[in-house]
């Protein structure tokens, strides 16, 4: 324990000694929670849409105005002519534009149905979605006042929408258990190898090879400081994500603890396998960006659902911790839901799995 | 100019000595395309919806029926009773329930405008809100629909026409295909330029060169033509790829499309080249790129469109050229934009270009103090 | 060129000319107040501890530093002012021996020669000039990582000698070679000094401060001794350089 005492105290002042390394750990988690939970929203803001009414009635004025209401949209531009549309759109002067017609008023007043133009740029397919739905709703909200003007019935049923766990759809919420896992992944995979490979290639673990610590002790000395690392930038993102962003923690912070500590695990093994077949520095450095950190920001469904994507690649996903521990993460914070048997049991079997293999080619290694 | 070819025909000598790497400034952007193409979609793909049905009749079973099982909803597990409905979608087994009260035919014909429930799952917040949109709609259309049958039209004396430009199928692959060529293009030029500009620092070659009358400007230009035209090989690569396996239409001019890379590019090496100036080793250069790469895509409008940011985090977009880059090859592609409609973009480049450039340029002429 | 109408105020006969160079890094002066004189064609040892100041020395003598105060003349050159003019007439070979790996004795050779403008007719007439007396004529088709070290620092050595520099400086260039290699890279440094370049060597070896026609001694940033080896050993009283230096720097 002494033994492992020295090379973790070691460990640790490499990492205090280098500024950079140890700026991009501390301070690259805090700036991306900050970052990634401001401009990560999926609502719609200040979208520009242009406006072209070509019926100047007290009607048209009043559906133009209802636009604005609410803060989905800006109006950028009031057009003069059809034509102007097309050539917005190539600009990116506006994403959508509303053409009243002539007549629109006149068709109302006469109880014939009025066509009202909702034109989209579907280039950002997402956004336009979201832009021709609320349009729409506009549209109807509008036709629904008219009606009830001119005494229309009421609708056969409404629908009345709920959205749990995240009411106000926040995405720090959501992202936040992303950045757990990211960060996590990118701390004690990426470091453990890179730090493993750099003694490597300099000669110092054969030197320290040559004194009487045994293998698992040099590991775990290796190993340790990364580990507190690790936790100390999940607890800032956490701690960030509640301050400033009031992400709920409806589970036990006891659940959420043992589930960081088991994936640390994984992302340790990871890391330490990556660089005992690692040539070189460098190479364990591409491998551990490649391995870990892509697949976990991409395919764990961090930010792009896994239920979206072609059938080959969600049997990667599911083979990538990151993607069960994500589950685990959202279900204890937002869900407050403590225990995952299905989650749990894979967590574990690939974290025996990665650190017996670890340790099996780091022997072979040393040997 | 000879001096410059002997820096570039060694630049190419080493890149094709050196296979791994040859690989991967080749291979591997049109392999990441591919996954990334096909993982990087926010298309509501199999959503789960549960229905808890307290009426059981024809008119709860057509409402359920509503939901078109295919792409966009899947069945998802069926639930006995308010409590189960809620425990399926707090263990995440489902991602939309829909309830369905009792008495519900009898109030339709009645016409006392029963409400149906809808609870979607938040907590995935990337698909929450427009699955829920979409639901809704759907469930509102067949409202509209059943108040026509019984002959009590629902009052919708205006009809919105929705029309898609572009994108007529919405696909949000078409918008994503674009941007993931950009961040490719901007992770080999200014990730390899730094890589093989600080490697020269630690072989001592770099040293060896400065003792020569090769001037800082000749050096740098050797150094980044060869990256630039790698860059540009791979970028045609994978809009090629782009056009002919995914079909994204190739709607404006091909030249202008050069023009901006052109530009864009002088704006990464010239980034990359400052990244090597400030560090002494490779992993450094990688943690600087990487660090710069983190937020330049964030607020690039890659994923999450400007217009949606906070005032802040809008005004530090004005200084990422990849906003601007992005912005052109999404307008050249999908739009068919030329220089004129993308003036604002064209210029911001080849502002950040002189900048960029010029602070490399600086920084090595300084080196030698 | 500016700079040939420096080259009419050289002093004659000397290929070094330093008066007065200073370095400072902050409060840090790394060679302070260096006053030298190295004849055409001299080979001039250049010794000191680590740390006492050489290789900033000698990066302000090839243009790689900027002086804090003082002047030098190097090949007629002021250095400082035409860095440009300065480093084509010096040829500079470091302890790092810093080549290409994964080029070939022929790519590098090209690649250093088309750096200084040599290429075509004239580049091949002077490779096949130098790579034989480099003993590499068999290997140039050999990737410079795969040579021994020994053949790799001869390398070295006819790169930074394609374009017939005035001056060369060698940092340490002797570092991790054997023995008998190191014999035979003194050969080719007196052949050099025998044609007329002036050899301006550091080393850490104390024999080759033997075969140097005269000695000079760094501690601190100052220069504390300057003569022929066998006016040093005189001097001090020296058995031998290593003792002569010992005491130097001890004192």
């Amino acid at each position: 324990m002494k033994r492992v005492r020295a090379l973790a105290a070691k460990e640790l002042l490499h990492i205090l000694r280098d500024r950079r390394s140890l700026a991009v750990a501390v301070l690259m988690p805090v700036v991306m929670v900050a970052l990634y939970g401001a401009v990560i929203d999926m609502e719609m803001h200040d979208l520009p849409v242009a406006v072209l009414d070509q019926d100047h009635s007290d009607n048209s004025r009043e559906l133009v105005r209802s636009l604005g209401a609410g803060g989905f949209i800006v109006e950028t531009a009031r057009l003069e002519q059809a034509a102007q549309v097309e050539p917005g759109f190539r600009r990116g002067a506006f994403m959508a534009a509303l053409v009243i017609p002539r007549g629109y008023s006149r068709s109302v007043a006469d109880g014939e149905p009025a066509t009202v133009q909702v034109l989209v740029d579907g280039s950002d397919a997402a956004t336009a979605a979201m832009a021709a739905n609320y349009l729409q709703a506009v549209v109807q909200r509008e036709a629904r006042r008219i009606a009830a003007g001119s005494g229309g019935g009421a609708p056969a049923f409404t629908v009345r929408p709920r959205v749990w766990f995240n009411p106000e759809l926040r995405s720090a919420h959501f992202v936040v258990p992303g950045l757990v896992a990211l960060v996590l992944m990118m701390i004690c995979a990426i470091l453990t190898s890179i730090a493993i490979a750099r003694e490597k290639e300099t000669g110092t673990l054969e030197q320290i090879l040559t004194t009487p610590i045994r293998p698992a002790e040099v590991i775990a000395g290796k190993v340790l400081p990364y580990v507190g690392l690790g936790a100390l930038d999940a607890a800032l993102i956490l701690a960030i994500g509640r301050f400033a962003f009031h992400v709920p923690m409806n589970g036990s912070w006891f659940a959420l603890a043992a589930y960081c500590l088991l994936f640390i695990v994984i992302a340790l093994g990871a890391g330490l396998l990556i660089s005992a077949k690692s040539p070189s520095l460098r190479v364990a450095m591409m491998a551990a960006v490649t391995v870990t950190m892509l697949p976990t920001m991409i395919l764990s469904g961090f930010m792009f659902p896994v239920s979206s994507m072609p059938a080959p690649l969600q049997v990667l996903c599911r083979l990538l911790p990151a993607t069960h521990f994500l589950v685990v993460l959202r279900g204890v914070m937002l869900r407050g839901v403590n225990w995952f048997p299905h989650e749990t049991a894979i967590l574990a079997v690939q974290a025996v799995v990665l650190l017996v293999l670890a340790i099996r080619s780091f022997r072979l290694r040393l040997e | 100019m000879s001096v410059l070819g002997t820096l570039v025909r060694k630049e190419f000598r080493q890149l094709r000595r050196d296979p791994a790497l040859l690989r991967l400034v080749l291979i591997l952007p049109v392999m990441q395309l591919l996954v990334m193409s096909y993982a990087l979609n926010n298309d509501l793909r199999h959503l789960r919806v549960s229905v808890l049905d307290d009426d059981r009749t024809p008119l709860s079973r057509r409402l359920v029926e509503a939901f078109p099982h295919g792409v966009t909803f899947t069945p998802g597990p069926g639930a006995e009773g308010e409590a189960e409905l809620g425990r399926l979608l707090r263990e995440g087994r489902c991602d939309i329930a829909v309830h369905i009260p009792a008495g519900f035919a009898r109030d339709v014909s009645d016409g006392r405008s029963p409400a149906v429930g809808l609870a979607v799952d938040g907590s995935n917040s990337s698909i929450a809100g427009r699955g829920a949109g979409y639901a809704e709609a759907l469930l509102t259309r067949e409202a509209a629909r059943l108040a026509t049958e019984n002959g009590r039209p629902g009052g919708t004396p205006v009809k919105p026409a929705v029309r898609f430009y572009h994108n007529p199928e919405l696909e949000s692959r078409l918008y994503m295909v674009p941007g993931i060529i950009v961040i490719l293009v901007t992770i080999i030029s200014a990730l390899v330029t730094g890589l093989a500009v600080v490697r020269e620092k630690e072989l001592g070659t770099l040293e060896q060169i400065r003792v020569t009358p090769v001037t800082p400007l000749q050096m740098i230009a050797g150094k980044t033509i060869p990256f630039a035209l790698i860059a540009l090989v791979d970028l045609i690569l994978a809009t090629l790829f782009a056009v002919a396996w995914f079909h994204v239409p190739m709607a404006g001019s091909p030249l202008v499309l050069l023009l901006g890379v052109f530009l864009y590019l002088v704006v990464t090496l010239g980034l990359g080249l400052l990244a090597s100036a400030v560090s002494d080793t490779q992993q450094q250069a990688v943690f600087t790129v990487w660090f710069f790469l983190v937020f330049a895509i964030m607020l690039s409008g890659f994923f999450f469109p400007v217009q949606n940011m906070p005032p802040w985090a809008r005004a530090l977009t004005w200084l990422n050229p990849m906003r601007f880059f992005m912005a052109i090859v999404r307008g050249v592609l999908l739009r068919g934009a030329g220089v004129g409609d993308l003036a604002r973009e064209f210029s911001m480049l080849a502002l950040m270009g002189v900048a960029a450039f010029g602070g490399a340029v600086a920084l090595f002429r300084r080196a030698s103090d | 060129m500016s700079a040939t109408s420096s080259t009419s105020t050289s002093v004659d006969g000397l290929a070094v000319h330093v008066r007065g160079l200073t370095r400072r890094f902050g409060d840090f002066t790394a060679v302070d107040g260096l006053d030298l004189d190295v004849r055409e064609g001299e080979i001039f040892g250049f010794l000191g501890a680590n740390g006492a100041g050489k290789t900033t020395a000698i990066r302000m003598l090839c243009g790689l530093l900027q002086p804090s105060s003082g002047s030098a003349m190097v090949a007629g050159v002021e250095v400082g002012r035409h860095a440009r003019e300065l480093k084509r007439r010096i040829g500079y070979m470091s302890q790092r021996f810093s080549l290409y790996d994964d080029l070939t004795v022929d790519e590098n050779v090209e690649f250093f020669g088309g750096i200084y403008g040599l290429e075509g007719a004239p580049l091949r007439e002077r490779s096949e000039e130098l790579l034989p007396l480099l003993g590499l004529a068999d290997r140039r088709r050999t990737q410079a990582g795969a040579l021994p070290l020994g053949y790799k620092q001869r390398l070295a050595l006819g790169c930074s000698l394609l374009h017939r520099p005035r001056v060369l400086f060698l940092d340490e260039p002797t570092g991790g070679v054997d023995p008998v290699a190191r014999r035979r890279f003194w050969d080719l440094i007196y052949a050099q000094a025998a044609a007329g370049t002036t050899v301006f060597v550091t080393t850490h070896y104390m024999d080759e401060a033997e075969y140097c026609g005269r000695v000079s001694i760094m501690v601190q940033g100052k220069l504390v001794a300057l003569d022929t080896p066998g006016g040093l050993k005189a001097l001090t009283g020296g058995r031998d350089m290593q003792d002569v230096f010992l005491r130097l720097v001890e004192a």
